[in-house]
């Protein structure tokens, strides 16, 4: 005898006796036990052989089969109580009609399903309330990424570095210098000094030395308009302690 | 013609996200009205104009929605929408709560011979079914019962929408206790 089943396609085993019952036009009041429990067992051992996990349900049902069977062999008991002796497949007809009903209302749904899926809802994104604007971006292009990314490193608390360098210009070496510039002569213009100044600190060290030397009486400054050229004025006098002071 | 209130109704159904109720549309309008009326009258209007779409009474509420003819559009742009059907084992669960709700799992399991735990937290998770309550008595095991959800899935209007549910109903006759209350308002 050739099988000819879809396995997996039940869903149990009221489902596999529903087959049976449909494809042998079986009338389910009146199931032959022996036939269908025959059935029943040989698909088990299909699906043994094909080493398929058997879900317990589907032994219970074999169990049950075997048992409705082994009752229906036995001499049914004279029950003079009763008018009929209670036919013991009574329990499995009521399973299986339960169960076809709900597998027919499953295939109305199924039905409904198809239905209705065709029909797309008009589907509007609501702003949710706890909406954080934060965690949107419209509209966003790689430029306004940029722009954002910018806005965020400037608001960041930024790392300052101070270069302390050590001043190696001193006082007395620009002494020195403006004493070799004026050399023979008593007079000497303030920018001949400055032109030879390379930045900010020779400046400010250059002016302290030519404080240091008007204090010490070396030199005298003279200026004829506001704003206008610094004469500087060379003393005759020995500058020896002068260089000691410094 | 529509008129201004036709129109707000119809600007409520494009914003909403979720069938649009009665009550709510009474609450945007700040006036008491007939929804059922005005959606049909702009049903109407959709129907004389060829409107793409047409407005669906779905889970006690209205939903504008496309019409069927261009599902095959529709679905080949947003690919997304091509709905994933149910499993047959989801399906049967489901049509079990749905006509015998509440329902403990072992009723499931029971009725349709196989365990049913797998298929039944599928469901939860599709939003289809929703445990509501204990059943009294031991374990007091939860009763499962169908989401408006499901109801928009199918494309019904309240769970009495149901395909044959008198049928259904009057196999459990016996066992009355089971039937839903909102069930017996139906008849």
């Amino acid at each position: 005898m050739s099988y000819n089943v879809k396995l997996n396609v039940f869903e149990g085993p009221l489902d596999l006796l529903l087959f049976f019952i449909k494809r042998d036009e079986i009338n389910i009041y009146d199931i032959p036990i022996a036939d269908i429990t025959r059935e029943y067992l040989t698909y088990i051992g299909i699906m043994e052989s094909l080493n398929l996990h058997i879900a317990g349900e589907f032994i219970v049902m074999a169990a049950m089969l075997i048992s409705i069977k082994a009752q229906m062999l036995l001499p049914r008991q004279v029950n003079q109580e009763a008018e009929e002796t209670e036919d013991p497949r009574t329990e499995l007809v009521a399973m299986l009609l339960e169960y076809k009903q709900f597998k027919e209302a499953a295939m109305r749904l199924r039905s409904l399903e198809e239905y209705q899926a065709r029909y797309h809802a008009v589907q509007a994104h609501n702003p949710t309330t706890d909406f954080d604007p934060d965690l949107f971006l419209t509209d966003v292009n790689l430029l306004d990424i940029g722009r954002f990314f910018k806005k965020l490193l400037d608001k960041m608390p930024r790392p300052t570095y101070y270069q302390i360098e050590t001043i190696k210009t001193t006082i007395s070496q620009q002494s020195q210098i403006i004493r070799a510039l004026f050399e023979n002569r008593h007079r000497m213009r303030f920018s001949e000094i400055a032109r030879r100044l390379k930045n900010r600190i020779e400046v400010v060290v250059t002016f302290l030395a030519i404080l240091e030397m008007i204090r010490a009486a070396e030199i005298s400054v003279s200026q004829k308009t506001v704003f206008g050229e610094l004469w500087l004025t060379r003393k005759v006098q020995e500058p020896a302690h002068v260089i000691a002071n410094s | 013609m529509l008129s201004p209130t036709h129109r707000i109704i119809e600007a409520l159904l494009f914003s909403a996200r979720e069938p649009l109720t009665t009550e709510q549309a009474c609450l945007a309008l700040q006036e008491t009205v007939d929804l059922g009326i005005l959606v049909n009258e702009l049903n109407e209007h959709y129907d004389q104009s060829q409107s793409p779409v047409w407005i669906q009474s779905v889970a006690e509420g209205y939903r504008l929605m496309t019409r069927p003819e261009f599902d095959p559009y529709v679905r080949r742009l947003f690919q997304s929408r091509g709905r994933v059907k149910l499993s047959a084992s989801a399906l049967e669960s489901l049509a079990i709560i749905a006509y015998k709700q509440p329902v403990t799992r072992i009723d499931i399991d029971a009725i349709r011979g196989v365990d049913s735990g797998a298929t039944l937290r599928t469901l939860i998770e599709k939003n289809l079914v929703a445990a509501r309550g204990r059943q009294d008595g031991p374990g007091r095991p939860l009763l499962y019962c169908t989401t408006p959800h499901f109801l928009e899935y199918f494309g019904l209007n309240t769970i009495r929408d149901l395909p044959g549910i008198k049928e259904i109903e009057a196999l459990f006759s016996d066992s009355a206790e089971q039937s839903e209350p909102q069930q017996d308002a139906s008849e």
